[in-house]
């Protein structure tokens, strides 16, 4: 008898199709499929949180930190500030503004439940101009105005819920990984939306408030001063890209007349200076903030 | 954003070097299985009766492949929606054929015309769910040369 192993043909146990057409389909439907659904339950979550009455987190102290102690002369001036420019945006009568102040290097400003904002030390420092520390301020106040604090936690909660559920019942590190890009772009197309309206917001509310909006704008060069050119696109930062931010209050402007820039108050940059010691810890700063 | 950069970067590493190695692979199984014809690989249990081998000799060839990161992402996309697992069939495949080559390359030196009985035995070596455990597969294969 006679043995022999007859040549057998290629691609019968293995497929011809090309990988890099598999993975196409699949991490298109996979992740298209995946971002259609968290954004759908992301909408309604911001939707529902819309609704609800402010009283829910007027006394939250979620994320605050900092002095707000009225005596201390920059508290002083920036609620005083904030009080101005609530009344400009008409901010309803439970809306109330508490600012506060913290001694600390971060270039940033937020707003959070309860309508608390915060001041870091290292925004303010390098703010040239009541103009822009003014666009600042208002930016966090429409914030307030627009419920934009509770809406990001709804949306924030629900993605983030999805997010892990997922990820943790599929058992693979690197799909979870994806998932979890997912659910962060996701969460970013809303906080780009929500700083596109507190941005239109405020600058309505500078423009009412001292008739131009010269110096407004000085806010976003310093950002573009700080940041250079930023290399992360769009679609993965929380915030919309600088450039367009400045384009589009620079469009609004009707004049550059330096003149009208209103100066920072004397002793500004020592009263920066004279807080210590009386840091509230209010736990790690969240996610919607001004830059 | 560098979650993001590593990531693609270790995609499209695993996608190249994965598909060089496959293709290299691929070709050198193909020449060494023509090179081999002249000693058949026999799964039958019972040898015809009027083959009277002066020795048997158990031959075996194992081998271990890793899955490549670009491999690993597409079946963890698949575990998902379910399907041929096809970044794994062509896996699996080349160390079937591997195996069997080096088991018949081990007949060879021992001046083997037959390899009788052939068995092949699969494992995976892997350590647990970790992100960066080793995903790869042994394929064993092993059978009895008959020497003349």
């Amino acid at each position: 008898m006679e043995y022999s192993n007859p040549h057998i043909p290629e691609g019968i146990n293995t497929s011809k199709e090309h990988p890099l057409k598999e993975f196409l389909l699949l991490t298109v439907g996979v992740f298209g499929t995946l971002a259609i659904v968290l954004f759908v339950l992301a909408l309604i979550a911001d939707k529902i949180a819309h609704y609800l009455p402010y009283s829910i987190e007027q006394d939250s102290q979620m994320f605050v930190m900092g002095s707000s102690d009225s005596n201390k002369p920059i508290v002083k001036y920036l609620q005083g500030l904030a009080d101005k420019i609530s009344q400009s945006q008409n901010l309803p009568e439970e809306m109330k503004i508490t600012v506060h102040y913290s001694d600390d290097d971060t270039v940033n400003a937020y707003a959070t439940l309860g309508g608390n904002v915060i001041f870091f030390k290292g925004l303010l420092e390098n703010l040239p101009n009541e103009n822009a520390l003014s666009m600042v301020m208002a930016h966090e106040i429409a914030h307030i105005k627009h419920r934009h604090p509770i809406r990001s936690l709804g949306s924030g909660v629900v993605v983030g819920l999805v997010v892990s559920i997922i990820s943790s019942s599929i058992g693979d590190d690197i799909v979870a990984q994806f998932i979890g890009t997912t659910g962060s772009v996701t969460s970013f197309k809303f906080s780009r939306e929500h700083e596109t309206e507190a941005d239109s917001t405020a600058i309505d509310s500078v423009k009412a408030l001292y008739g131009h909006l010269n110096g407004a704008d000085d806010l976003f060069l310093i950002f573009k001063e700080l940041d250079g050119d930023s290399l992360t696109p769009e679609f993965l930062s929380t915030h919309p890209a600088t450039d367009s931010r400045l384009t589009h209050i620079q469009q609004l402007k009707t004049t550059s007349d330096k003149t009208q820039i209103t100066p920072l108050p004397e002793g500004f940059a020592a009263w920066l200076e004279n807080l210590n010691n009386d840091h509230t810890e209010g736990g790690k700063q969240p996610e919607n903030l001004i830059h | 954003m560098v979650d993001l950069i590593v990531f693609l970067t270790l995609l499209a590493l695993g996608y190249f070097f994965g598909r060089l190695a496959e293709s290299r692979h691929y070709r050198s199984i193909i020449r060494r299985e023509k090179a081999l014809a002249r000693i058949p690989a026999i799964a039958s249990k019972i040898p015809s009766p009027d083959l009277h081998p002066q020795q048997t000799v158990l031959v075996t060839g194992s081998v271990v492949i890793s899955v490549d990161y670009f491999k690993r992402f597409l079946a963890g996309l698949r575990n998902l929606v379910g399907g041929r697992l096809k970044s794994y069939e062509s896996l699996v495949d080349r160390a079937r054929r591997e195996a069997i080559l080096r088991m018949k390359d081990q007949a060879r030196i021992k001046g083997a015309s037959l390899v009788f009985n052939v068995k092949l035995e699969t494992s995976s070596i892997s350590q647990g769910r970790r992100e960066n455990s080793i995903g790869s597969v042994e394929v064993l294969a092993y059978g009895t040369a008959f020497i003349n």
